[in-house]
């Protein structure tokens, strides 16, 4: 029987069709199970692990209030080459695409995430909570929440 | 001889007979004995609104006063049934209005209510006295204040994590002063601040109330005040206990605490700072339930109070409490029955939890003799570990454990966790619920379906390897009365071969699993007293047989189709195809 669904989250865009392996899944399966929903209450939210939707918002705003900010999401972003930096609440963002047409228009300047090493684009980096320089774009919006620490916009060339 | 009772006296023997399922087997035994109980029944429970219509429920139970209904599906929890889907309380309201005014008591379970319908209830029914909704959603604060203003001998009014449009806090202040019967309030799902002096007013016409469940917003302060204008709660719900107060209301506050002697349960805590922990050590020795779901206390803070919990039965916690803190529970509180550990997400989703692991709950049946429920959120797990927890506790009940890294096999053994719910399943011969998780092959279903012969509900998520496991369970799990599957890689044999199963079971959920659309039509045909739901937010442009369906919903009726479907489910009434292709069953 064919699988030409691709709401299978054995046939989603970033994962191939063997089983995933553990330390992946949690990142594909976030991206391939969540259903857009037409509740305004239940747009951001997801459906693993099983938790009561009152649970799951209380969790949210807990992580965000244990990493300091209570709610708001302030995080500095420097350009490469320009000393003085800006201080962004990234919680006002819906996703990666208002975010990059926020710092295009902040840097007048045309900024991407990762993917074409295009010469004309800045690239977006971030710092994560383990100290390390990643592009973005890679994982959901909501875990990138949860473990940005800084931003960095790039000249092409360095990535 | 005329050997049938008079039916007066069988009237009153019925009348001791309380269980509705002793009373189900009394209707069986012959017409005249039908007759008597339906008359006699007054609580009435209808696990599955769509199972039966309203008015033939009104029709056959003309006494009823209290009536129970369940509408969506369990995994609507977790935002797996769209919205829109169903599960609405009208034609239920509208329905009792017209055949069973004197209805006293509606308890609503994942039901759709709107403002609507809380009016008709206020409008409906003079002597309402209960009303307990646990999520449910589609109704405002304007329709709790046309409760509350109408209904003037009511008892209880309990909103159990309900989805409410907040309009304000005004509601409560529709209570009449005339109002003193209030035995049960519980807002604790609700946003808005209510006016502090007219809950201290109601709260001090109410003699008999025992159980005050207060949302966040009401503040620590405003919490004495309540609890010294009523020391004979036997339930409390706090506000939020983070506010700093004076050393005077801190003292005052202790005080009205050990004053609740008859305090038996105990939740809210919203956000509590640990220095005001030790305000409630006062009631812990009384304490035999404690949900502490919603107050991020660490594993310290957290010993204190639990070491002073020696009568405690029911407790739900975060795994803030790791390890050491479950052992501490194992050693203080050996009333436990029931255990929840829910995820804090601390350390994020995809990193190891280390300070919680397995060891956390095999102390906790290692301790604990009458542990029978569980519900465990957990990273990992091992074999060795359930095996152990199996040993240990053989009258477990309920055993649900979610471990939250899917696909993850026995982080010491990297083997698959067959082997722990086989002990699990083998061992604990009472085992009424299980819920399944981690890296599972067809094993484990076989070994479920042997020696689950209690089993009656059963969840899954990401297992199996094929039809296989469906089938093991279909055919093997006796008991077998709620199913509900998520992303598991099989659907069409093993369903259509044990399609009569379905029959003898409440429902059965499958999403993102691979149930083709073909198989739907072909069940749905086979078995007419199913109702076969297919609810795909995104059905493809044409159809064809072999196209998987997001989500299918099976459950026994006698009410037929429903008439209230949305555009995204389909059964075979609704839409039916022309001719069902053959599908070869291998």
């Amino acid at each position: 029987m064919e699988n030409s669904n691709s709401y299978s989250p054995y046939s989603s865009s970033s994962v191939d069709s063997t089983k995933p392996s553990p330390s992946e899944s949690s990142v594909n399966l976030s991206l391939s199970l969540t259903f857009p929903s037409t509740s305004s209450q239940r747009e951001t939210s997801q459906d693993w692990p099983p938790i009561k939707p009152r649970l799951r918002d209380t969790l949210k705003s807990l992580r965000l209030r244990q990493r300091g900010y209570n709610t708001a999401l302030f995080v500095k972003v420097y350009m490469e080459g320009v000393p003085i930096g800006r201080k962004l609440d990234l919680s006002t963002f819906s996703g990666y695409k208002s975010l990059l047409e926020n710092l295009s228009h902040m840097f007048d300047t045309s900024v991407i995430s990762g993917g074409t090493r295009d010469r004309k684009h800045h690239v977006l980096t971030y710092q994560d909570k383990d100290g390390d320089w990643m592009m973005v774009g890679d994982i959901p919006w909501d875990m990138f929440l949860e473990t940005v620490r800084r931003l960095k916009i790039t000249r092409p060339e360095r990535c | 001889m005329d050997l049938r009772l008079p039916s007066k006296v069988l009237e009153h023997i019925l009348s001791f007979v309380d269980s509705n399922e002793d009373r189900n087997s009394v209707s069986l035994v012959c017409k005249s004995w039908f007759e008597t109980e339906r008359r006699t029944r007054k609580r009435v429970i209808v696990r599955n609104c769509y199972a039966v219509t309203p008015e033939a429920v009104a029709r056959r139970f003309p006494e009823m006063r209290s009536l129970t209904l369940k509408g969506k599906p369990h995994f609507a929890d977790y935002n797996l049934v769209p919205d829109g889907w169903g599960g609405y309380a009208w034609p239920w309201i509208e329905a009792m209005a017209a055949k069973c005014p004197s209805l006293e008591e509606l308890r609503l379970k994942r039901m759709v209510v709107t403002d609507e319908c809380l009016e008709k209830i206020a409008a409906s029914f003079k002597d309402f006295k209960v009303l307990v909704l646990t999520s449910c959603e589609g109704f405002s604060t304007d329709g709790l204040a046309a409760i509350a203003v109408a209904c003037s001998n009511l008892r209880e009014l309990e909103l159990r994590e309900c989805i409410v449009e907040d309009l304000g806090g005004d509601w409560l202040s529709y209570f009449p002063e005339t109002l003193t019967s209030l035995v049960s309030l519980d807002f604790s799902c609700l946003d808005s601040e209510v006016k502090l002096s007219d809950l201290e007013r109601l709260v001090s016409r109410s003699p008999n109330l025992k159980s005050l469940k207060l949302n966040r917003a009401v503040s620590l302060d405003a919490l004495g005040s309540l609890l010294r204008l009523a020391p004979q709660l036997v339930e409390l719900g706090t506000g939020s206990f983070s506010d700093k107060l004076d050393q005077e209301a801190v003292s005052k506050l202790s005080q009205a605490f050990s004053e609740m002697k008859e305090l038996k349960s105990l939740s809210g805590l919203w956000d509590v700072l640990p220095e005001y922990i030790p305000l409630l050590y006062s009631v812990c020795p009384g304490l035999t339930s404690l949900n502490l779901s919603y107050a991020t206390v660490q594993m310290p803070d957290l010993v204190e109070l639990l070491t002073r919990c020696s009568n405690l039965q029911k407790l739900w916690v975060m795994d803030l409490i790791e390890d050491k803190g479950l052992q501490v529970v194992a050693s203080s509180c050996k009333e436990l029955r029931e255990l929840r550990v829910f995820p804090s997400g601390a350390e994020g989703l995809n990193d190891t939890n280390v300070a919680m692991t397995e060891q956390g709950l095999v102390s906790v049946s290692e301790g604990c003799p009458n542990l029978e429920s569980v519900l465990y959120f957990c990273v990992q797990f091992t074999n060795a570990a359930m095996v152990t927890i199996a040993r240990n506790r053989p009258n477990l009940k309920c055993f649900r454990l979610c471990v939250m890294e899917p696909f993850a096999p026995d982080h010491k053994t990297q083997k698959p966790l067959d082997e722990g719910f086989k002990a699990i399943a083998e061992r604990c011969k009472d085992l009424q619920r299980l819920s399944v998780s981690g890296l599972l092959t067809d094993k484990a279903f076989e070994y479920i379906g042997t020696h689950g012969k209690k089993l009656r509900m059963l969840s899954i998520a990401f297992a199996g390897d094929s039809d296989l496991m469906l089938h093991h369970l279909l055919s093997g799990c006796e008991s077998l009365n709620k199913l509900e599957i998520r992303d598991c890689p099989f659907g069409d044999t093993a369903l259509l071969e044990n399609a009569a199963k379905l029959e003898t079971m409440r429902s059965l959920w499958m999403s993102s699993c691979c149930v083709s659309f073909g198989a739907c039509k072909l069940l749905s045909q086979k078995m007419p007293k199913l109702n076969v739901e297919v609810i795909d937010e995104h059905p493809l442009e044409t159809r064809p047989d072999s196209s998987p369906v997001e989500r299918i919903y099976i459950y026994r009726t006698l009410a037929g189709p429903r008439l209230d479907m949305p555009e995204f489910v389909w059964t075979i009434q609704k839409n039916p195809e022309i001719g069902v292709s053959h599908l070869a069953i291998k």
